[in-house]
C-alpha cells in the first residue's frame, strides 16, 4: 500500500508542480525544488518516515540509470556537431572540472569547514555513482557527498540560466556544456529545456567531466590540498 | 484509447531494452575492476551499437526520449532525501549553501567562456 502510495504520489505532485512551472515560468518554481519540498511537508504531516517512503519512490531513483544510457541517443543523432566542438568540449570541461575543485577547496575553507566536508564536497557537480566513488578515494564521506551532489543540481538548474543570462552566452555548446559541468543530470534536464542541442552537448558534459573528475582527483587534487590543507 | 496504449507499451518496452544495456554495462564494470559506473559503460555500448548499425534507432528512440525527457522526475526521490541530514541544516548548512552556490556559479561561468571562445557550428541565436 505504502510503496504504491509514495510512487504514485510522486509522480502526481512532480506533474502537477511541472504544470505550475509550465503556467508560470519562475525560476524558483522549478519541479525539482516544489514538488520535492511539498513531498517533505506530506512525510512530516503524516509521520512518515524517509525509509517508507522511498520504499515505492525508489523505482524512480532506479530509472536514472537506463536514463543515463539513453543519453547515447542524442549524443548519436548529433554526433557530427559533437565532433565538431571537440575542443571546446575537452578544453571547457578540463577547466571546468579544475575549477570545480579549486572552489570546493577555497570557498570551503573560507567558510571554516572541516577536512572531511571539503573532501566530501569536491565531487559534488559529478554525477552521483562517480561522485560517490571519489569522495570515498579523496577521503570524503559518500553519503554526504551524495547529498551535496542533489543539491548542487538543484542549484545549478536555478542559478544556470541566470549565468547564461548574465555573461549573455548564445551559443548552444556553451550553455549545454556549462549545465552539463556545473549540475550533472539536473542541469541535463534544464538544458534539454533550451532545445535538443543544448541538451545532448549536457549530456556529453555530464559524462565526459564525470572521468575527467576522476583523473583530476587523482592527480591535481593531491597537489592542491597538500597545499592549501597543511 | 488503444494508440495510447501501444505508444506506453512501446515506451516500456524499450526502457527494458536500455536497461540491458546497463546490466551489461554493470556487469563488465564489475568484472573488469574498472572505476566507471555500468550506467557509463552502458551509454557508450548503446552508443557503439547505434553507430556500428547493429541496433536500429527505432529500437530504443521512443524510450530514449521519455527517459531522458523525464530526468527531473527520477531525481526526486534523493532530493526529498536530504532531510534525513541535520548536517544540512543550521549555520554549517548556510555555510554549505553558500559554497555550493559560489561554487557552482564559477565552475559554470568559467566552463561556458571556455566553451563560448572555441565552440563552432551551431547557430547562434
Amino acid at each position: 500500500m505504502m510503496i504504491a502510495a509514495s510512487l504514485v504520489g510522486t509522480i502526481l505532485i512532480f506533474y502537477a508542480s511541472k504544470w505550475v512551472y509550465a503556467h508560470y515560468q519562475k525560476i524558483w518554481l522549478s519541479p525539482l525544488l516544489i514538488c520535492p519540498l511539498i513531498l517533505v511537508v506530506v512525510l512530516l504531516a503524516t509521520h512518515t518516515s524517509y525509509a517508507q517512503y522511498n520504499s515505492g519512490a525508489d523505482l524512480l531513483s532506479k530509472l536514472l540509470g537506463p536514463a543515463t544510457v539513453a543519453f547515447a541517443v542524442p549524443m548519436y543523432k548529433n554526433y557530427d556537431l559533437l565532433k565538431k566542438n571537440a575542443l571546446a568540449i575537452f578544453a571547457s570541461l578540463l577547466i571546468g572540472c579544475a575549477v570545480a575543485i579549486i572552489s570546493s577547496l577555497v570557498f570551503a575553507l573560507l567558510a571554516g569547514l572541516n577536512n572531511e566536508m571539503v573532501n566530501s564536497l569536491v565531487p559534488r557537480s559529478i554525477t552521483t555513482p562517480i561522485a560517490m566513488d571519489i569522495s570515498n578515494l579523496i577521503g570524503g564521506e559518500p553519503t554526504m557527498t551524495a547529498v551535496f551532489v542533489i543539491v548542487t543540481g538543484l542549484t545549478g538548474s536555478i542559478v544556470g540560466p541566470l549565468v547564461i543570462r548574465i555573461f549573455r552566452f548564445r551559443r548552444a555548446a556553451s550553455k549545454g556544456l556549462l549545465l552539463g559541468m556545473g549540475a550533472h543530470g539536473c542541469g541535463t534536464s534544464k538544458a534539454f529545456e533550451f532545445g535538443e542541442l543544448e541538451g545532448t552537448f549536457s549530456s556529453l558534459a555530464m559524462i565526459v567531466a564525470a572521468l575527467v573528475s576522476i583523473v583530476l582527483s587523482e592527480t591535481f587534487f593531491p597537489y592542491l590540498s597538500k597545499i592549501l590543507l597543511s | 484509447m488503444l494508440k495510447v496504449l501501444q505508444k506506453a507499451l512501446q515506451i516500456i518496452v524499450q526502457i527494458i531494452f536500455i536497461w540491458g544495456f546497463l546490466l551489461i554495462g554493470t556487469w563488465l564494470s564489475a568484472a573488469l575492476h574498472i572505476q566507471i559506473p555500468g550506467s557509463i559503460i552502458g551509454l557508450l555500448l548503446l552508443f557503439i551499437c547505434l553507430k556500428a548499425h547493429i541496433i536500429k534507432l527505432a529500437w530504443v528512440d521512443a524510450g530514449a526520449s521519455f527517459l531522458t525527457g523525464e530526468l527531473l522526475l527520477f531525481f526526486v526521490p534523493a532530493a526529498v532525501g536530504v532531510i534525513q541530514y541535520d548536517e544540512i541544516f543550521g549555520i554549517i548548512g548556510i555555510k554549505l549553501i553558500v559554497v555550493i552556490v559560489l561554487g557552482t556559479v564559477v565552475v559554470m561561468a568559467s566552463t561556458g567562456v571556455v566553451a563560448e571562445r572555441f565552440a563552432k557550428g551551431d547557430v547562434a541565436k
